[in-house]
């Protein structure tokens, strides 16, 4: 995917302006997740699990060549046939060389991140391949043709109105269908494709080193049917997903749950180890493309590398309070959020995702939410750090800090600006920063009195 | 060289010099209670209906739940006697799907399926009934992943209907598997 995160600012005040109704549903379904999530994580001794989570994903990460050659073993004696990706280009070419010895004109997809990333639907439409998205949430936006807004639940800014709008201009259903009689025909459209598809996709949640299983969590059954019923299974994997022991599932599964949805586990969870064997229905192939695509250069970067743990659950966004107000769409890369704020600049390069680190209050509600406990805050802080060391950051803001400093430091220059820009009509219009404010807002009125007036006021009354 | 031996060594790479990270032992957590109570009671928060019957009374179960039912999907493990007398369908057309797990798990509410029992019957049919013998009913994930020697080329954990809630935030079963989850424990 095409990375538009320098827009992010604009886009966020555009889409708050021209669609107000996502706001609402946004901060619907993310106030729905945050709660669940926090009832899951008071049932369970949620510190020693994430202190727990955090250690082992450490371990695989500093021995990350170990594992990898590991579970390459692992699944080469499962039967499963493995590459590996540094670019999309390699990753394409698996799916290209796929597709053409098999002759697949219908693939069924489960929801992924990483074949986002890889940008596997649009090169499969150029190969003449239908994709059909199996996750109803990613059917949904693959219908309108958007990019999904959210980790976990790629269509929650969308009403219940425009989907039933989308249905009944695609499918003829009435205006006022159920959301029951959408599934419905959702399921009657994507059972046909299951049916008749001639390769699944999937990526993966977890790829266990020592069993070279490969571990998918789902609600629908959509996962299951994707990885079961085609002749081939293709699996995309990023290196970072390794966990070294089976019975490390036993934590990551439910506390991934938890995390993302505030279930005790997913409704189904797939561990998959290989091809069906003799007389067993199931894919003929399976093959896992390992990829890095940026990850090994995170890896490198000594003060960034945590972010790595991520297990890609959405808690963060689902507690931070600048996600809410917009959704995904205009961080405009495929992670969102506070995560995508920290990850975006790890792969893509800071350039590319420069404004992304602002979009957070530094409120830490991320790193509270994070079954991993990567230090979201601080890598927010670190990149910034780095945006302006290389000069990213506008001259104006230079020299503003430098004047706010001088204010900040002498009470008697304090005083007199709180007082003189008091008794000023405020510029709304003129200056950029007031003007970017009001349009998304109301416009700013300062309150009558400083603030050392009215402690003085207080302080006096006593 | 080849993307392979290119990933491998730029993570050899990124690595040298940097503090190794030690690998944790799992917890041991016993449950306080039976497990099969407490799988009953977790399924059925996650939707799913459940019960614990003697062998005898879980064939008539099944039989009652097949009645008028034109067919149904049979998993290969199942044993004959537990079978509801029904033809056999096509697991695409079969209203039914009867599966025999291979073991449970209280702690998650979770029915373990095999793929050597056969997929589609566990997927394909609205309504899916699960056979498990109480004795593979195990307290807590843990135990039951510790305790798994071999791996089926795909084991499948299902905790409940098959659900969404994509459009507009209202709960949908049975979007793409059952929407309908019946468990018998079998003492």
């Amino acid at each position: 995917m095409r990375a538009k995160a320098k827009l992010y600012p604009k886009e966020a005040a555009r889409l708050l302006r021209e669609k107000p109704g996502v706001r609402e549903a946004v901060t619907g379904a993310t106030l729905h997740f945050e709660r669940n999530r926090l009832k899951a994580y008071a049932e369970v001794p949620i510190e020693e699990w994430r202190e727990r989570a955090k250690a082992v994903k450490d371990h695989v990460l500093t021995h990350l060549d170990h594992y990898l050659e590991l579970a390459e073993r692992r699944l080469r004696e499962n039967g499963v046939q493995v590459h590996w990706a540094e670019t999309p280009e390699d990753a394409h070419r698996v799916l290209r060389e796929v597709v053409h010895r098999r002759g697949v004109k219908r693939a069924v997809k489960a929801k992924s991140m990483l074949t986002e990333e890889l940008g596997v639907n649009p090169l499969l439409e150029s190969l003449g391949v239908e994709v059909y998205e199996t996750d109803l949430g990613e059917y949904l936006i693959q219908l309108l043709g958007e990019p999904p807004s959210h980790i976990v639940g790629p269509a929650i800014h969308l009403s219940l109105g425009e989907i039933q709008k989308l249905f009944h201009a695609r499918f003829g259903t009435p205006l006022d269908a159920s959301p029951e009689a959408l599934a419905q025909v959702a399921r009657r459209v994507l059972r046909e494709a299951f049916l008749s598809a001639e390769l699944g996709l999937s990526g993966a949640n977890f790829l266990v080193a020592e069993t070279g299983t490969l571990a998918l969590m789902e609600n629908e059954g959509n996962i299951r049917l994707s990885t079961s019923l085609p002749k081939v299974h293709v699996a995309f994997v990023g290196i970072e997903k390794l966990l070294p022991r089976f019975a490390d599932l036993a934590l990551f599964l439910p506390l991934t749950a938890r995390a993302a949805t505030g279930q005790r586990l997913a409704t189904f969870v797939s561990l998959i180890q290989g091809p069906a064997r003799e007389g067993e229905e199931g894919p003929e192939e399976v093959h896992v493309v390992l990829v890095d695509h940026g990850r090994t250069a995170l890896l490198h970067d000594l003060e960034a590398w945590e972010t790595l743990r991520c297990l890609r659950c959405g808690a963060c966004l689902n507690a931070c309070p600048v996600y809410r107000q917009t959704g995904g769409h205009p961080y405009g890369y495929v992670y969102s959020g506070p995560i995508g704020a920290v990850l975006d600049p790890g792969l893509l390069g800071l350039e590319e995702a420069y404004p992304l680190p602002y979009a957070s209050t530094l409120c830490g509600a991320c790193y509270e939410a994070c079954p991993v406990k990567i230090p979201i805050p601080r890598l927010l802080l670190t990149w910034r750090h780095r945006a302006a060391e290389e000069g990213l950051t506008p001259s104006w803001e230079h020299g503003a800090m430098r004047a706010f400093r001088k204010v900040m430091e002498s009470p008697a220059l304090y005083r007199l600006f709180s007082k003189g820009l008091r008794g000023l009509p405020l510029p709304q219009d003129l200056l950029p920063l007031l003007r970017a404010w009001t349009e998304g807002r109301g416009p700013l009125r300062p309150s009558p009195k400083p603030f050392h007036e009215l402690w003085k006021e207080v302080a006096d009354g006593r | 060289m080849d993307a392979r031996t290119r990933i491998l060594a730029r993570v050899q790479r990124a690595l040298r010099g940097r503090p190794k990270a030690l690998l944790p032992e799992h917890p041991h957590t016993p449950l306080a209670e039976d497990p099969v109570d407490l799988l009953l009671r977790r399924l059925r928060e996650n939707g799913a209906e459940a019960q614990r019957l003697p062998r005898e009374e879980a064939k008539a179960f099944a039989q009652r739940l097949a009645e008028g039912l034109p067919g149904a999907a049979f998993g290969k493990t199942l044993p004959q006697d537990l079978r509801p007398p029904l033809p056999e369908l096509p697991p695409e057309e079969a209203p039914l799907g009867v599966s025999w797990a291979l073991f449970a798990v209280a702690e998650t509410g979770s029915v373990a399926l095999s793929s050597e029992d056969g997929r589609k019957a566990q997927l394909l049919p609205p309504t899916h009934l699960v056979l498990v013998e109480a004795k593979r009913v195990y307290g807590t994930l843990l135990e039951a992943l510790q305790d798994l020697n071999e791996l089926p080329a795909a084991l499948g954990l299902h905790s409940g209907p098959s659900k969404s809630a994509d459009i507009g935030q209202v709960m949908v079963k049975g979007v793409h598997g059952p929407g309908r989850l019946v468990v018998v424990v079998l003492e």
